[in-house]
C-alpha cells in the first residue's frame, strides 16, 4: 500500500501546461562506401555540390583505376541530393540499373565501377 | 546523337504523395525525351508541372516542345494548366493528333480549362499552342525524329508512341490492357507461368526498342479483379518486352495503392520471369526524377 502523498498514486493535478520546445538535431545526408578502394568510409554530404572520382582534385577521391577522374557529380536540391554521370567510362548504376542521373532516396545503392555506396537521407 | 529520357511522373490514375511513395514518386504520367536539341513530352499528368519549373531553370531560351498524349484521362492531362511555359509568349507547344487532321487532343486539352473546371481559360494562355498531327499511319518525321503511334486497348482508346533517331528508339506504351488482346486471354489465366501469346502488331511496334516504357499496373492476383479497367498485368508486359527483344523495360503507371516496397516486389517477379525465358531484358520501375541516356 502506498503512502497517500505518493505523486504516482494520487489524483492527477490540473495545472497550466507550459509549452515546451524541442529543436530536432540536424543530420546531414550521407553516402556510405561499402565496397571498393577506400571502403569502408562514411561521406557526409555538405555544401551544394561535390565530385566523386579518381582525380586528386575530386572532393571524394576513390583510388581505383576503373573510375574516371571526374566520375559523378552530386548536387544538393530541394529534396536531397541528385547524382549525375559526368560522361564516365564505366557508368553510374543506381540500384543495379545504369542511369544518367537521379534524385537519391534513402537506402539507394550507387555503384561507380568497383566502388559501391549506400545513400542515407538526413533530416 | 544524344537521347535522354527523364521521368517526371510515373504514377497511374491519381497523384499519391507521401512517404510510402517517396522512392518512385507520386506524380502522374509525364516523360521528357530529349533527342539532340528536340524535346518531346509524353503525356501531361501532374509531373508536367515540375518539368515546366525545371525548363525555366535551364535558361532563357524559349521553350519549344512537341507534346504527345496517350489519351485524355485526367492522370495524363492534369499538369497542363500548371505548365508555366504555356503562359509565356515565346513558348511554342505543338499538340499532336494521331492521324491527318486529328485535332482531338488539342480540343480536349483546352476543354479541361473551361471556366467550370479551371480559373484560367485556354485562350488566355500566351504561348503559341499549335494543333498538329502525326499524319499517315507510317508516322511523321519531326526535327529528324521518326514519330509513330499505335492504337491500344483502353476504355475510350489510347495510343502508344515510338520515337526513333539514328537507330535509337524509345517506345511509350501506357494505359494499354494488353491482356485483352492476347490470343486466348482465358488460357493466360489458367496457366500464369506460360508465355503470353501477344498480338503480333504490338510486338512488331515494340520490336528492338532500346527502351520500352510500359504500363505494368497490376500483379497477376490484382488483374483478375480489374479486367476491363484498361491496364495489364506486369507479367504480360514483361513477356512483351522479351518477345519484342527490347533492351530495357521501365514498368510505368504504378498503381496508386502500391507502395515503393510493393513496386519493388512486382519488379522482382518480372525479373524472375525474364530470367525464366533466358532473356537479357533489363527490367526496372520507372522512378520520378530519374534520367536515362540511350545510345
Ligand atoms: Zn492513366
Ligand atoms: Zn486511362
Amino acid at each position: 500500500m502506498s503512502l497517500p502523498d505518493d505523486p504516482l498514486d494520487s489524483a492527477t493535478r490540473a495545472q497550466a501546461v507550459p509549452v515546451l520546445t524541442a529543436r530536432p538535431s540536424v543530420r546531414s545526408h550521407q553516402l556510405q562506401q561499402v565496397e571498393g578502394p577506400g571502403a569502408p568510409q562514411l561521406i557526409e554530404l555538405r555544401g551544394t555540390s561535390l565530385i566523386i572520382g579518381r582525380s586528386p582534385e575530386a572532393e571524394v577521391r576513390i583510388p581505383s583505376s576503373s573510375l574516371s577522374r571526374q566520375h559523378v557529380r552530386l548536387d544538393r536540391g530541394d529534396d536531397g541530393w541528385t547524382v549525375t554521370d559526368l560522361d564516365s567510362s564505366n557508368g553510374l548504376y543506381l540500384n543495379e540499373i545504369r542511369i544518367y542521373s537521379a534524385e537519391l532516396r534513402d537506402g539507394d545503392t550507387v555503384q561507380l565501377s568497383d566502388a559501391l555506396f549506400v545513400y542515407f537521407e538526413g533530416r | 546523337m544524344s537521347c535522354f529520357v527523364r521521368f517526371w511522373g510515373t504514377r497511374g490514375s491519381i497523384p499519391t504523395p507521401g512517404r510510402k511513395t517517396h522512392r518512385y514518386g507520386g506524380n502522374t504520367s509525364c516523360v521528357e525525351v530529349r533527342i539532340d536539341d528536340s524535346m518531346f513530352v509524353l503525356d501531361g499528368g501532374t509531373g508536367l508541372r515540375e518539368l515546366g519549373v525545371d525548363l525555366l531553370k535551364r535558361g532563357p531560351a524559349p521553350v519549344r516542345a512537341h507534346m504527345l498524349f496517350s489519351h485524355m484521362h485526367w492522370d495524363h492531362i492534369q499538369g497542363f494548366p500548371f505548365f508555366v511555359p504555356a503562359y509565356l509568349p515565346n513558348s511554342r507547344l505543338s499538340i499532336y493528333g494521331t492521324f491527318t487532321g486529328d485535332r482531338r487532343h488539342h480540343q480536349l486539352l483546352s476543354g479541361q480549362m473551361s471556366s467550370d473546371y479551371f480559373p484560367v481559360d485556354f485562350s488566355s494562355l500566351n504561348a503559341n499552342i499549335v494543333a498538329s498531327d502525326l499524319g499517315p499511319p507510317t508516322g511523321r518525321i519531326i526535327e529528324g525524329v521518326a514519330v509513330r503511334c499505335f492504337d491500344q486497348r483502353h476504355p475510350g482508346g489510347s495510343y502508344a508512341y515510338s520515337l526513333e533517331k539514328d537507330g535509337v528508339r524509345v517506345v511509350y506504351s501506357t494505359d494499354n490492357e494488353v491482356d485483352l488482346g492476347l490470343a486466348d486471354p482465358a488460357a493466360a489465366q489458367r496457366d500464369l507461368a506460360a508465355p503470353r501469346e501477344l498480338p503480333p502488331e504490338l510486338v512488331a511496334f515494340c520490336r528492338g526498342a532500346d527502351l520500352l516504357i510500359a504500363d505494368g499496373q497490376y500483379t497477376d492476383d490484382e488483374y483478375v479483379k480489374k479486367v476491363g479497367w484498361g491496364h495489364p498485368r506486369a507479367s504480360t508486359v514483361t513477356d512483351l518486352a522479351v518477345q519484342a527483344g527490347v533492351g530495357q523495360l521501365a514498368i510505368f503507371h504504378h498503381d496508386p495503392m502500391h507502395s515503393d516496397d510493393h513496386i519493388d516486389a512486382l519488379v522482382g517477379e518480372c525479373r524472375e520471369r525474364v530470367a525464366r525465358w533466358g532473356s537479357g531484358v533489363i527490367v526496372f520501375a520507372a522512378r520520378e526524377g530519374m534520367t536515362l541516356k540511350l545510345g
